[in-house]
């Protein structure tokens, strides 16, 4: 930490950009970056289904963080970045090595080559504490991570590193989504789908490489994660899961490390902390596919329900709780009298109730033969927004069974019959 | 006994605890949920000592159950939302869980043992010092307790081994005759959990997931019978004990890492030359089918 | 629209010489010699294990072939490709991608309007076209995993339409989806063959194919016969085929 104290007491042009005395300054840069390549560069190991690869490279960097410092002698970032970013690479290719060898399943291939490399680090690692200087403090934290540790210059390689990863997403941001998306479809059309593959595991392993310094070896893979879950709650297209996945991570970030280097705890577990509460809360509410969202959807069609099939049998006997409660709301409303029959405005939504029940049966029953102008399929709720008036009418028309012009079956039938001889 | 031959005997023990569950999980898909679990009982540990002040082996071992299924029926309920995929889920739970154990180290436990390093690779040197009476003779403490929890592990894989076997082999069939296959899945997480914490203060948590599934997959790849594959996995365990011990020694590094390391070894070997599934051997029978012309 | 072609064309849109494909030493197809004829609808029909699937895709560059030759559209080789369009068996799609209908549909263009260039106002009117011949014009803007399983199909036909290509192979195209979306796109690809297209289809029922294709590969891991369909689809040969009689009331 000396090395910091010294350059505290120079001016910084990054301070003075962001404001911030010197090590708030540099955490927050540092944050920043690691949040916005694990974000966007985590997205396609998540979608991907490869999230759990993350975490083997994650630890697989602890090896070559040892052997970069064993090798170069000192503790400089780009030194030990490329050791890590090596050691990375050689374990993600040995893990689809090991899948492919035959035997190996996924998840046991990515089992074996986290805790091959780790084992192989933590031997170095206790190695070197035990046999030189008492600078490994730098590897230790590649463990659990320390933000404030950073130097000016460290940021600007990170960042650096960064910047290159995201232009090589942006250009070739199309042929990336289609071989996320459709790999077969990709190799169809021309793709060469095992160089891109490989190319996302390579973006992986930068995002681990950057992130790895900040919220250390173990808790990574949650900072790859974070960000996009979060945002597919929030977004419908991926270039905007993209983007929003690079602020969510930005935010989780510095959020969290300004919080842990004030709090003097270790940055990695304030950070994943916060990340996992956003994430969790992103679960929860977004709108539209948040679980409480579709909570209370689920509850008002099953209110629904009820109500319509106390509307159309107001005179059966009442049967538990849920029964009394649809039929309250149904007084509310006026639809249900004081004494259990039906109002005349009940009436009238009653033969509503009964008109579309009638409907979805004459669909499933006729739905086949009538011609609809394109392929829409038919909400049980409303058939007449959902197929349109022309559709119902038809349908009308079959119930009352006049023939109805549509589509003739190819009517086969296949009768399975042993050849003669067998038995 | 010496002190070097206790080290080993108790990662032997570990071993053999590991080596019992390690097939299964293996088989089952679920060697990375070990290894979330495995994270998972950290924060166990450190509540039990924040509400008991103890860190004696069985409030600690149901804290670490505690979490443990915490940490399963957390994944769970993510995977159930529809909007998280196992994987994701996998990783969302177990740093959250981790990171709480560690705050909770950092601010609370200091001081009695449980620094962060050797929740990651233990101090298992430390272990023939850390005795207890018992019957008159000066036992190992870690000893005793995962003799306790290798017996744990033996009745609940040959009380269940049938059960075990059939669910491992076709869950839905499994699930279809009553045989309970999650059920039976979350317990060999919770016996994962047991483990690891028994194992915590020699191996630490990582190690302890080097021992549940590497020495397993290599079995895998020698035999194609279950009873062997334990057999397989319990031994290789104990070589990498034996080895790891040996290794380390002159290395002065961790004991513990270098035992992980000769377990990853065993794989590549067995992944080069396994008789049946071996790369290296079945290219050299491809070519003396098809010999190069 | 596939593109019917004025231009001299060799008489075969797909065309299979001596294709061998193995997998872990099994072989998986055998010494496949096939011609399927430009401008016809031809389906290839084959017990399960058949290597139907495998055809398509050694044909296609995406599984690698022991020996043998392929040309589409009397081109081999890597310029193939764009004389074909292909729908898979949608078995590697992730259905909770964030995308939607349209941007599906438009990756059908990528390969005309190259990795770099944006995609213009052409190429999404094509795409607006094929989306019309779908019948899924309405729902441009929706997810893909919003849809059920016959319009995600159109949309997978959509997005081959787009590409324009004058081959069009599809892999149990009519496997799994409802009634109606298969009587659409049998109409479709009526219209396609009408229209000069050639069309390939691996398929699984037997009847529907001697009824409305043209032309048939009864495959077994070797051609077991090629040809007009009438002349293939005899009960002799699908008997041996199958180990089974199968009889159709059309």
């Amino acid at each position: 930490m000396d090395g910091v104290s010294e350059l505290a007491s120079e001016p910084s042009a990054l301070s003075t950009a962001i404001g911030l005395p010197y090590t708030d300054a540099v955490v927050v840069a540092g944050a920043l970056v690691l949040g916005i390549t694990s974000g966007v560069l985590g997205a396609f190991a998540v979608l991907r289904r490869r999230s759990l690869v993350g975490d083997a490279v994650a630890h697989a960097t602890l090896p070559g963080v040892c052997i970069a410092f064993l090798v170069a002698g000192v503790k400089d970032v780009p030194g030990l970045l490329l050791g890590a970013a090596v050691a990375g690479l050689v374990a993600a290719l040995l893990m689809v090595g090991i899948e492919r060898a035959g035997r190996i399943r996924p998840d046991a291939a990515i089992g074996v080559v986290l805790s091959g490399f780790f084992a192989f680090g933590v031997v170095l690692l206790t190695h070197l504490s035990n046999s030189s200087d008492a600078d490994q403090a730098g590897l230790e934290n590649y463990l659990f991570g320390q933000a404030a540790g950073l130097l000016e210059r460290d940021v600007a390689v990170m960042a650096a590193l960064a910047a290159v990863a995201l232009l090589v997403v942006g250009v070739l941001r199309r042929a990336l989504t289609t071989t996320l998306f459709d790999p077969a479809f990709a190799g169809a059309i021309g793709l060469p789908v095992r160089v891109l593959e490989t190319l996302m595991t390579a973006l992986l392993v930068v995002a681990v490489v950057i992130g790895v310094r900040v919220v250390g070896a173990i808790l990574m893979v949650a900072m790859l994660v974070v960000p996009t879950v979060t945002a597919r709650q929030l977004a419908d297209r991926f270039p905007s899961v993209l983007v929003l996945a690079g602020l969510v991570g930005a935010a989780v970030g510095v959020t969290g490390a300004l919080t842990a280097t004030r709090g003097q705890l270790p940055t990695g577990p304030v950070v994943v902390l916060t990340g996992f509460a956003v994430a969790v809360a992103a679960l929860l509410l977004a709108p539209g596919r948040g679980v409480l969202w579709r909570a209370r959807r689920l509850a008002a069609r099953r209110r629904t329900v009820r109500r319509d099939a106390v509307l159309a049998q107001p005179d059966a006997p009442v049967s538990g709780l849920r029964d009394r409660l649809a039929r309250a709301g149904l007084r509310r409303r006026g639809l249900l009298a004081a004494d259990g029959t039906l109002t005349a405005a009940g009436q009238v939504a009653a033969a509503e109730t009964a008109e579309r029940r009638a409907l979805w049966t004459a669909w499933l029953e006729h739905g086949p033969s009538i011609s609809l102008p394109d392929a829409r399929e038919p909400d049980p709720a409303d058939l007449t927004g959902s197929l349109g008036p022309e559709a119902v009418a038809q349908l009308r028309e079959a119930v009352r069974g006049q023939v109805v012009s549509g589509y003739a079956s190819y009517g086969t039938r296949i009768h399975s019959r042993p050849p003669e001889g067998a038995r | 006994m010496s002190d070097g031959l206790l080290i080993v005997v108790i990662a032997g023990l570990v071993a053999t605890a590991c080596g019992l569950l390690g097939p299964f999980l293996v088989l089952r898909r679920m060697a990375l949920l070990s290894d979330a679990v495995s994270h998972a009982v950290l924060p166990g540990i450190v509540a039990v000592w924040l509400v008991a002040q103890t860190r004696a082996p069985l409030p600690v071992i149901i804290g670490a159950a505690a979490f443990a299924v915490l940490c399963v029926l957390g994944i769970d309920a993510l995977r159930a939302t529809g909007l998280v995929a196992s994987d994701a889920a996998i990783a969302l739970v177990f740093p959250a869980l981790f990171s709480l154990g560690v705050l909770g180290v950092t601010r609370y436990a200091a001081g009695i043992h449980l620094d962060l390093d050797s929740t990651i690779y233990g101090e298992i040197a430390f272990v023939p010092f850390d005795t207890v009476w018992l019957g008159g003779y000066e036992v190992a403490r870690s000893g005793l307790v995962l003799g306790g929890v290798v017996l744990l592990n033996l009745v609940l894989v040959g009380l269940l081994w049938k059960e075990l076997k059939a669910t491992t082999f076709d869950p839905q069939f499994g699930a279809t005759v009553r045989l309970h296959p999650r059920l039976l899945s979350r317990l060999l997480l919770v016996a994962s959990a047991v483990t690891a914490v028994a194992a915590f203060d020699a191996v630490g948590a990582i190690l302890v997931v080097t021992l549940l599934i590497v020495p397993a997959a290599t079995a895998y790849l020698l035999t194609d019978r279950l009873v062997v594959m334990v057999a397989l996995a319990i031994g290789i365990g104990w070589l990498g004990a034996a080895a790891g011990y040996a290794v380390a020694l002159p290395m002065d590094s961790s004991i513990a890492g270098a035992m992980g390391l000769v377990c990853t070894a065993c794989f590549v070997l067995a992944l080069l030359l396994s008789p049946r599934h071996g790369l290296l051997t079945r290219r050299w029978r491809r070519l003396r089918v098809h010999p190069a012309p | 629209m596939l593109m019917s072609s004025t231009e001299t064309r060799t008489a075969s849109a797909l065309e299979v010489r001596g294709l061998t494909v193995s997998y872990r030493s099994a072989p998986v197809l055998w010494e496949v010699d096939c011609a399927f004829p430009a401008g016809h609808l031809s389906a290839i029909v084959g017990p399960n294990g058949a290597g139907k699937s495998t055809l398509l895709k050694a044909a296609l560059g995406l599984v690698p072939a022991d020996a043998g030759r392929v040309l589409i559209d009397g081109v081999e080789g890597r310029g193939a490709l764009d004389r074909v369009a292909y729908v898979p068996q949608a078995e590697s799609v992730d259905w909770d991608f964030p995308i939607t209908v349209r941007e599906v549909v438009e990756m059908g263009r990528y390969r005309a309007t190259g990795w770099f260039r944006r995609v213009g106002r052409a190429d999404r009117a094509i795409a607006t076209e094929c989306l019309e011949r779908v019948g899924m014009t309405g729902f441009a803007k929706r997810q893909i995993g919003q849809l059920s399983g016959g319009q995600r199909q159109r949309v997978f036909v959509a997005r081959a339409l787009a590409q324009r290509a004058p081959v069009l192979v599809m892999d149990e195209p009519f496997a799994g989806i409802d009634a109606r979306t298969q009587e659409d796109l049998l109409g479709l690809l009526g219209e396609l063959r009408d229209a000069g297209g050639s069309v390939v289809v691996v398929h699984h029922d037997v009847a529907q194919v001697r009824a409305a294709f043209d032309w048939t590969l009864l495959l077994n891991v070797r051609v077991l016969r090629c040809g007009p369909t009438a002349d293939v689809l005899t009960s002799d040969a699908v008997r041996a085929a199958y180990g089974a009689d199968v009889t159709w009331t059309a």
